[in-house]
């Protein structure tokens, strides 16, 4: 098979890997760690630790809050100063845990050995528990409580579990960096959610633009021999690694709106949940830890890094360690250019989820002012949803919420390929974001009101 | 040629009489009855058509006036109780009388107050602003100030700003239609009773953070010592959620909240007469020691 990629849309802004070169690093600990119990999708975690307690790392310190949750441990050994609410990245208030360092004591259970366990365990159910147990959840953005992505609903079966490795945003290396640093704890981990899954087949989508972490993780999965692994190359295109567009590049099927990966027998994960899974489920290490690339446009190679960072770990003290922040710097993004998130706070803290630290120059990150639309389509061109963003925009300020729906405003991605390609500086995404989120609350209110109905009638 | 004019003439008056039968016919039979008190309803009203009501305009209040067994559920804001004692009298019912009300900006983070500590270069809208992130100072719960109340308002009775960077309410424009708290995602604008001759006390603030979080964000913010529900006589101030909060229909407009207030975050607006704080407080104080002794007085009693 040649290069894949997804049959609509989709752009490619610049690669900009400046990081690349650059071998993953263990960020030190700082005096205090705050953990954010809100650090994947879904209802908050609750604590289950008291001011005063005395924890070790890899303890849990919160417990799922509803059936989409995780569990949450400690990232640090040491003393709880605090548990209340603290400004996240965008300065909403958040409920945090604060734990004041002190020296670096692990839980006796976890294997921190680099040996390689390759034995994968018998027992399905088991290998679920473990990757519950260890909060593992989707590392690529989104941060969907892996198991239960990994536990399909009766009737639906997993045809094809799909690797992601594109890193299709610009700038982004920390999943290139563990593609060539762990290439086997990758695979192994793969193979376990295979195994979960029911032995589908499994492939590893990688980005043309990183032929050295295709060769890699080709020769660990010709060195271990799984069954049913393979690497695919995709062309570059982003956002090629959506969901539903990875499935489409991979598998050729398209997911309907207000569908699930399932519903066409895919599951998609992350490399960097692989080797999380890997860790959970091998060496019974607790989702404690993430790999960030810290990068930007016009800074000095000095400033470049990819660190493995114990999750709490305040972004003020990354940004610090890193070398601190470069003249030209007018904006800090937590997270790829595209669908990262500004950072409006510093104190606010790393989650699960932090897969950057991007300092953008002011020529890079100002808006171009606002002009009419000229009806050039670029937008409509480049929706991988295949979505008319600029009938979008125009509906959501006429508040045409029927059109809205019916033109599938709700299907939006919130890739910003849209907001990229349009020559007028047209503010598409912001509104059409604002469009997605009314007709949501639409959809929801009908759904509620269609399930009291089924059950007044049941009465 | 005569002849084909009076063909064309005949043939024509014919055919409007026919379809003059028709249309006569059908007016008839298809007529839709609807209760002429709708019209005269829809006379009284205002008609501004600003929703402020909760129905579609005002046909649509009229048409719900004239089928519900009672007025209970309705009111125009915008015409107030005159409106409705018009509507009331049309429909041969009664309606109590409410207090006038008035839109209240509960947010007086100024720009010399509140700092900025990003800079925003997203559209001017606070809805798109407060979905992205808590605005550019330091406070999560104030004016993110793109003005999406000032468009939302029908009546010309919003206007931000400058100095300040905050919603300005006209009360002589604002009808108390509730545009301005629905458009606003912060939730700042609250419709409170206008009070006698105008007067009224709140709290411009609402700001949920602990007290020294609230401060350092904003020199204005309320931040939830209580001094002021200590303080007040009438039981009209809670404070939930480091925040405080007055009761309009409790409160006797005494002052004394804002005597006391530290931060300066509880407004007192159309008083006749400046506040003169350090009487109040004066007063207060006595009060208290006049309270003491008599306490004291008793317990050797009892």
């Amino acid at each position: 098979m040649g290069k894949l990629t997804f049959s609509m849309g989709g752009i490619h802004p610049h690669d900009s890997k400046f990081a690349r070169e650059r071998a993953i690093e263990q960020l030190p600990l700082p005096p205090v760690v705050y953990v954010s119990m809100a650090q994947h999708l879904g209802a908050p975690a609750k604590p289950v630790v008291a001011v005063g307690d005395r924890v070790k790392v890899g303890q849990v310190i919160a417990e799922p809050g509803g059936f989409i949750s995780a569990f949450i441990h400690s990232p640090a050994s040491g003393t709880v100063k605090s548990v209340a609410p603290r400004k996240d990245l965008a300065g909403n208030p958040v409920v945090h845990v604060e734990i004041a360092v002190e020296g670096d004591e692990w839980e006796p259970s976890i294997d921190r050995s680099k040996q390689l366990v390759t034995a994968i365990p018998d027992d399905k159910a088991a290998i679920l528990d473990r990757i519950k147990a260890c909060g593992i959840v989707g590392l690529g953005g989104a941060t969907f409580p892996t198991h239960v992505k990994l536990s399909p609903p009766p009737g639906k079966v997993a045809e094809c579990l799909i690797i992601n490795g594109s890193e299709c945003e610009p700038y982004l290396t920390s999943d290139y960096r563990i593609m060539l640093e762990s290439p086997k704890e990758i695979v192994v981990g793969a193979a376990i959610m295979q195994k979960v899954l029911g032995g589908c087949r499994c492939v590893i989508g990688i980005e043309e633009n990183k032929p050295e972490a295709i060769r890699s993780m080709r020769a660990a999965v010709a060195e271990l021999g799984y069954p049913g692994i393979a690497v695919q190359t995709l062309k570059k295109r982003y956002p090629q690694g959506g969901e539903k567009q990875l499935i489409d590049a991979v598998m050729r099927r398209q997911v309907g709106s207000g569908g699930l990966p399932i519903d066409v027998g895919a599951v998609v994960q992350n490399v960097g949940t692989a080797l999380a899974v890997y860790d959970a489920v091998q060496k019974n290490m607790p989702l404690i830890t993430n790999v960030l690339t810290v990068t930007g446009d016009r800074i000095p190679g000095n400033l470049q890094h990819n660190y493995r960072f114990r999750i709490g770990v305040p972004l003020s003290f990354v940004v610090e360690q890193a070398g601190g922040i470069p003249d030209t710097a007018a904006k800090i993004v937590s997270g790829g250019p595209m669908m990262g998130k500004a950072v409006s706070n510093l104190d606010a803290t790393t989650v699960k989820g932090t897969s950057a630290v991007l300092y953008l120059s002011e020529a890079a990150t100002r808006r171009r002012p606002e002009t009419a639309c000229i009806r050039c389509g670029h937008c409509a061109d480049s929706c991988p949803m295949g979505l008319e963003p600029f009938l979008l925009n125009r509906l959501y300020k006429a508040a045409d919420l029927e059109a809205l729906e019916k033109h599938a405003a709700q299907d939006c991605i919130e890739c910003g390929c849209c907001l990229y390609s349009c020559p007028a500086g047209v503010p598409l995404l912001d509104n059409i974001r604002q469009a997605k989120g009314q007709v949501m609350g639409v959809i929801r209110a009908r759904a509620a009101a269609a399930k009291a109905a089924a059950e007044a009638a049941k009465k | 040629m005569t002849q084909t004019i009076i063909w064309t003439v005949a043939i024509l008056t014919v055919l409007g009489l026919l379809l003059a039968l028709i249309l006569f016919w059908v007016a008839r039979r298809f007529r839709v009855e609807e209760d002429p008190r709708i019209d005269e309803v829809e006379k009284a009203m205002p008609g501004a058509n600003c929703g402020g009501c909760g129905f579609a305009g005002c046909r649509a209040f009229a048409d719900a006036a004239v089928k519900a067994p009672n007025l209970d559920n309705q009111y125009c804001p915008v015409g107030g109780d005159e409106v409705m004692q018009k509507v009331a009298s049309i429909l041969g019912l009664t309606v109590e009388k409410k207090a006038p009300q008035v839109a209240v900006v509960r947010c007086n983070g100024s720009c010399t107050a509140r700092p900025r500590t990003n800079e925003y270069d997203g559209v001017r809208s606070c809805r798109v602003k407060a979905a992205l992130y808590s605005g550019d100072t330091a406070c999560s719960y104030g004016c993110v100030g793109c003005g999406d109340c000032v468009e939302a308002c029908r009546f010309g009775a919003l206007s931000m700003d400058p100095e300040t960077g905050l919603p300005v309410v006209d009360e002589a424009k604002c009808t108390a239609c509730g545009a301005c708290a629905k458009a606003c995602p912060k939730h700042i604008i609250e419709l409170r009773n206008k009070g006698p001759r105008g007067m009224r006390e709140f709290v411009s603030c609402v700001n949920r953070d602990k007290g020294p979080v609230a401060r350092k964000a904003c020199a204005n913010a309320c931040i939830g010592c209580g001094l002021c529900a200590r303080t007040c006589q009438h039981g009209a101030i809670t404070v939930t959620d480091n925040v405080s909060y007055i009761d309009f229909t409790k409160c006797k407009l005494c002052r004394e909240c804002e005597a006391v207030c530290p931060s300066g975050a509880i407004h007192g607006v159309n008083f006749p007469k400046e506040l003169d704080k350090e009487a109040v407080k004066k007063r207060i104080a006595d009060r208290k020691a006049k309270a003491a002794a008599e306490a004291k007085k008793e317990v050797p009693n009892g």
